[in-house]
């Protein structure tokens, strides 16, 4: 049961990111619009803003809104990934977003990307030797286990990255969007390996646009809308209250 | 229970902690040091994906340096008839473009190396530096096998085998960490200003000529021009590698110092101007 001790605290968080290569059309713009098009190219967008609430031990959070509303900017916020333009983000032990995807190698084979991931999650070699069986196991990539990544179907890539990333076990879960993820079998094992990790993990957050994932698995919802906090509050309300808005 | 004024003030009673932003410069280091398997890790992977196509794989490692020192060595000692002055001129130009490319190679890589890694910055929490560190150390890896093929072309040369062939490994180790503090400098600088980017490639023209990988640097005379080219980290520690290798090419205790310096220099700085800008990476 979610108690009063606060996990992580977001305190009026901004981030901005920079894009090079195009510019917003904006009316009355300083410069001529042919110009900014080509030279100069470089526009700021602020994906989050001033975004505050407090999240605490034992709470599964929610995370909704459109495509772009900057769900998943915000998780790496709380995992410290993202320089904040203003605000700050305070946390109870580490706060790690489960996936490994960047980390990995598709020329590599998967024993070298399982030691490459886990090295990358922050295990210690030991750690690794100790997990490695395990992973390979979660995995059931089997005979595969030699060849480079590039040869695995997408469904064994997957789980390949999900066994890695739940190697490591944080004091705060961000999961985007992961759940999803292989075939029957697989989703229901990874399931009970997340079940597995939110007990010992305190706090979870999760981002999804299965509004029935984020039901089950959630006790509170965060709606974002266009970089900015919408609604915070039990998962019914928020979740009912969004999706009326989708008409 | 009384609401707080701000965040600070409630994560100060429950004792959270600040995430994100720039460590003190000690406790970075003992991060970058910490997660140096993962540095490791990560350039072992890069150099060995390198050969990883084809039917050869991993002897493409030795086969590339290889195939580079034929050329050199047909087009220099049958074709051109070159001497420039040099008796061993193939193993002057093999040596001295070895270790020519493993520098510039470093400096060019990593100078895209935060663009390219910009999913593994956004998803994971690590010290950035372990990004350079991890492009020199393959680079470096890869500059192994090619050091045996340099032994090769100097001893089917007619080198003697003398004591101060071993001085190669403090040669190319010096090189690594001179390599490594350039690294620091050029993923910075392309993150704060992506423009330069652009500019390398012409940078690294000019340290080819200016760092006699082609002909000695007497060329350039006995003035002031010689005195500085010849003092520059690229010329530094060529000849340092040639001076191991070929007996015609003298060496002193001074290259040694310069050598020494160099690499601690820039390692140092460019370790203190990378991290000044940690909380900065992964802006995208």
């Amino acid at each position: 049961m979610a108690d009063q001790t606060p996990s992580l605290i977001m305190d009026d968080v901004s981030v901005t990111y920079r894009s090079f290569g195009g510019k917003r059309q904006v009316e009355g713009g300083r410069r001529p619009r042919w110009m900014s098009k080509h030279i100069g190219a470089v526009d700021l967008i602020r994906a989050v803003r001033n975004v505050s609430f407090v999240a605490h031990h034992g709470e599964s959070i929610g995370l909704i809104g459109h495509n772009g509303s900057g769900k998943s900017t915000l998780m790496r916020a709380m995992a410290g990934l993202v320089p904040l333009a203003s605000g700050a983000v305070y946390t109870d032990g580490q706060a790690s977003l489960l996936g490994v995807g960047g980390a990995l190698m598709k020329d590599l084979s998967g024993e070298r990307n399982i030691r490459l991931g886990c090295l990358a999650l922050g295990l210690s070699p030991a750690e690794v030797d100790e997990r490695f069986d395990s992973v390979v196991e979660f995995a059931g990539i089997g005979e595969f286990l030699q060849l480079p990544m590039r040869a695995y179907s997408s469904g064994m890539g997957a789980r390949l990255r999900f066994a890695i990333s739940t190697a490591a076990r944080p004091d705060i879960l961000l999961i985007d969007e992961a759940l999803a993820t292989g075939d029957a079998k697989f989703r229901k094992k990874s399931k009970e390996r997340i079940d597995e990790i939110k007990e010992t993990a305190g706090t979870v957050m999760l981002v999804s646009h299965s509004m029935g994932t984020i039901r089950q698995t959630c006790t509170r919802a965060l709606w974002l809308h266009r970089g900015q906090l919408r609604l915070d509050g039990p998962v019914d309300e928020v979740v009912d209250a969004y999706e009326s808005s989708l008409g | 229970m009384t609401i707080p004024a701000s965040g600070a003030e409630l994560a100060g009673e429950f004792g959270l902690r600040k995430v994100g932003g720039r460590p003190p410069l000690v406790k970075y280091a003992q991060q970058v040091w910490e997660r140096r398997h993962f540095a490791f890790s990560l350039a072992s992977g890069r150099a060995y994906s390198k050969n990883q196509g084809g039917y050869l794989g991993q002897l493409w490692a030795l086969l590339t340096p290889i195939l580079w020192a034929l050329l050199y060595y047909t087009v220099f000692k049958y074709l051109l008839h070159v001497n420039r002055g040099i008796d061993n001129y193939a193993g002057f130009v093999v040596t001295g473009l070895f270790i020519f490319r493993f520098i510039s190679g470093t400096m060019n890589r990593s100078a895209s190396s935060m663009e390219s890694n910009n999913g593994l910055i956004t998803s994971l929490q690590f010290p950035r530096a372990l990004i350079p560190i991890a492009y020199a150390t393959a680079e470096f890896l890869n500059l192994l096998p090619a050091l045996l093929v340099l032994l090769a072309v100097a001893v089917l040369n007619g080198e003697p085998l003398r004591l101060q062939i071993l001085l190669l490994a403090p040669a190319v180790v010096l090189a690594y960490v001179f390599a490594t503090g350039l690294a620091f400098y050029s993923a910075r600088l392309v993150v704060e200003v992506a423009d330069l980017g652009n500019l390398i490639p012409f940078v690294n023209r000019a340290l080819m000529y200016a760092s006699g990988v082609l002909f000695s640097l007497d060329r350039y005379g006995d003035g002031a021009a010689f005195q500085v080219i010849s003092h520059t980290p690229l010329a530094i520690y060529i000849e340092l590698a040639r001076s191991s290798l070929m007996v015609e090419v003298p060496v002193d205790a001074a290259t040694w110092l310069w050598a020494v310096g160099w690499a601690v220099l820039t390692v140092l700085t460019g370790f203190v101007y990378f991290w000044r800008a940690e909380a900065k990476y992964g802006r995208g």
